[in-house]
């Protein structure tokens, strides 16, 4: 790929992890690219989790070498240009006391080491990051009383205020209704598009952004790299692989056309 | 009702008792956000074999206090993200152990008296110059430092993960939350007495949790409501004759079921 002379935002190499004597990932070995929008598809139990925790430094490899923009997990300090959104962020907390805007707010908290004084270009950022996610008309209200896809868009809108250069998003659809997720797809191929924010988006259901998404990895305790998802995803070696995930992709795109 | 402060000891009664509400209120929201509410018990317990050392050699108990809880707190901290699975286990032992550990020290060195009663329970009312002291100093850091990383400890109490992916200090911060807590425990069993500080740190916060409005709020409601509990339970404790911890318990108890019913779903 062309892409190939940059230094690349994930340098991954030879990544084993092992847990209870039992095999999660095998010598996985990868490269994600400003600008890339990459999906990563597998069964439950396969790694996907695990390998972004690796990726976030969130969990210690058995062995293998993780490099973010060509450096090492513990000498990495900009930390801003890292957006995460866990699997967990959509099952909240329902009385933790926070609004949209406190959640979001949170967004730009690192960048302080004193007293949490906004300066006026943050608080303009932070408003600019509901405004994207489309939830500024929702920025007093609690997060506990959210609907899934609101809260889904609050958690992105915190990860997009320190105005990250990789948004990583693990599985943020469960418990999203259909509508709500076809609008966030669509926010997240702006992101893509317009603003080159590199996207990491760790799914089961990959058929409704396959338009999008420029490679797809399918991790299954090893990966495999498809670089040209539209024409993978339609071939027998990923009905091979997954025949669930194949099948709703055929679905999806029935429905689409 | 104000004949009660022409006596300087019940001045210094309610300084005190302010001072702590306030520390103990902010704190305690970081505390119950966390899910550290039984710290808090664990952690006056072992401020008690301060204060036993304090009296048995003679040295300030409300310094040893502090001294004792901050280490504690840092070893309760280093077992609690090295076991998670067994943290509740870890604090239950730690809280027995210290106590066991207090009285022990206690009745060897012969001062198995009033003195030590008094820190179990609260003594209000004989609260020093030099205590206050005491509790402006230390309270000032303890407040100060709360203030300065606020939105951080919110951050982690929030998402612990996800904070450390934004490039937040999470190890040292949660480090220095529990320090901080310690501190504010020492220093407040004078007051409520160890066995009831617990309360003072983590009711305010749940009843305020009750109005479900966002941090700021939260945190305000919270010390608001210590400081009526505070105030309330010291005047009726002085007029009745009752023991001012306990009121004082009752009375965060009392707006805590208020705060339930009036926001019931």
């Amino acid at each position: 790929m062309s892409l190939s002379f940059k230094v690349p935002i994930f340098d991954v190499k030879n990544i084993n992890f092992s847990a209870a004597s039992q095999h999660i990932l095998s010598n996985v070995s990868l490269e994600i690219f400003n600008g890339e929008y990459i999906a990563i598809i597998g069964p439950n139990g396969g790694g996907k989790t695990t390998l972004a925790r690796i990726l976030l430094g969130l969990t210690q490899p058995t062995s293998g070498e993780v490099k973010l923009y060509g450096k090492k997990l513990k000498a990495f300090k900009n930390w801003e240009k890292i957006g995460y959104v866990p699997q967990r962020a959509s099952h909240v907390d329902e009385n933790f006391p926070a609004t949209v805007e406190d959640i979001v707010k949170m967004g730009v908290t690192s960048k302080h080491s004193f007293f949490s004084i906004l300066s006026k270009e943050e608080k303009q950022r932070i408003e600019e990051s509901m405004l994207k996610m489309d939830v500024l008309d929702l920025k007093e209200k609690m997060v506990g009383k959210l609907s899934g896809g609101q809260r889904q868009r609050a958690m992105i809108a915190r990860a997009l205020a320190s105005k990250p250069e990789i948004l990583i998003l693990d599985e943020p659809n469960t418990g999203v209704d259909m509508v709500s997720q076809k609008r966030f797809y669509a926010l997240l191929r702006k992101l893509n598009k317009e603003e080159n924010i590199t996207i990491l988006f760790i799914t089961h259901d990959v058929g409704v952004i396959a338009d999008d998404i420029s490679r797809l990895f399918t991790v299954n305790q090893k990966i495999t790299i498809c670089n040209s998802p539209k024409e993978t995803l339609s071939c027998d070696e990923m009905s091979a692989l997954y025949g669930i995930e194949t099948h709703s992709i055929h679905q999806h795109k029935h429905h689409e056309h | 009702m104000f004949e009660m402060f022409e006596y300087d000891f019940m001045q210094r009664a309610f300084l005190a008792g302010v001072l702590i509400a306030t520390l103990a209120s902010i704190s305690g929201t970081f505390i119950v956000l966390k899910r550290y509410s039984m710290m808090s018990e664990t952690l006056a317990h072992s401020a008690l074999v301060g204060v036993a050392v304090g009296l048995v050699a003679g040295f300030n108990p409300l310094w040893m206090a502090v001294v004792v809880a901050v280490l504690s707190a840092w070893m309760i901290e280093y077992l609690r993200s090295t076991f998670a699975l067994y943290s509740d286990a870890i604090l239950s032992i730690l809280l027995s152990g210290s106590l066991a550990v207090a009285i022990i020290i206690v009745s060897l060195g012969g001062a198995f008296n009033n003195s030590l009663f008094s820190y179990l329970f609260g003594s209000i009312l004989s609260v020093s110059q030099a205590d206050i002291l005491t509790i402006v100093g230390f309270g000032s850091v303890a407040l100060l430092l709360l203030l300065l990383f606020s939105k951080e400890l919110y951050f982690i109490a929030y998402d612990e993960e996800v904070a450390k992916t934004s490039g937040i200090k999470v190890t040292l911060l949660n480090y220095l939350l529990v320090s901080v807590v310690a501190i504010i425990i020492a220093l407040s069993i004078r007051v409520v007495g160890s066995l009831l500080i617990g309360a003072l740190m983590v009711i305010p916060t749940v009843a305020a949790l009750q109005f479900r409005v966002g941090f700021l709020k939260t945190v305000l409601i919270s010390l608001f409501i210590a400081l009526g509990s505070v105030i309330v339970g010291m005047t009726l404790s002085y007029y009745y004759s009752l023991p001012s911890g306990a009121t004082i318990v009752l009375c965060v108890i009392a707006i805590f079921i208020l705060s339930l019913s009036l926001n019931k779903r």
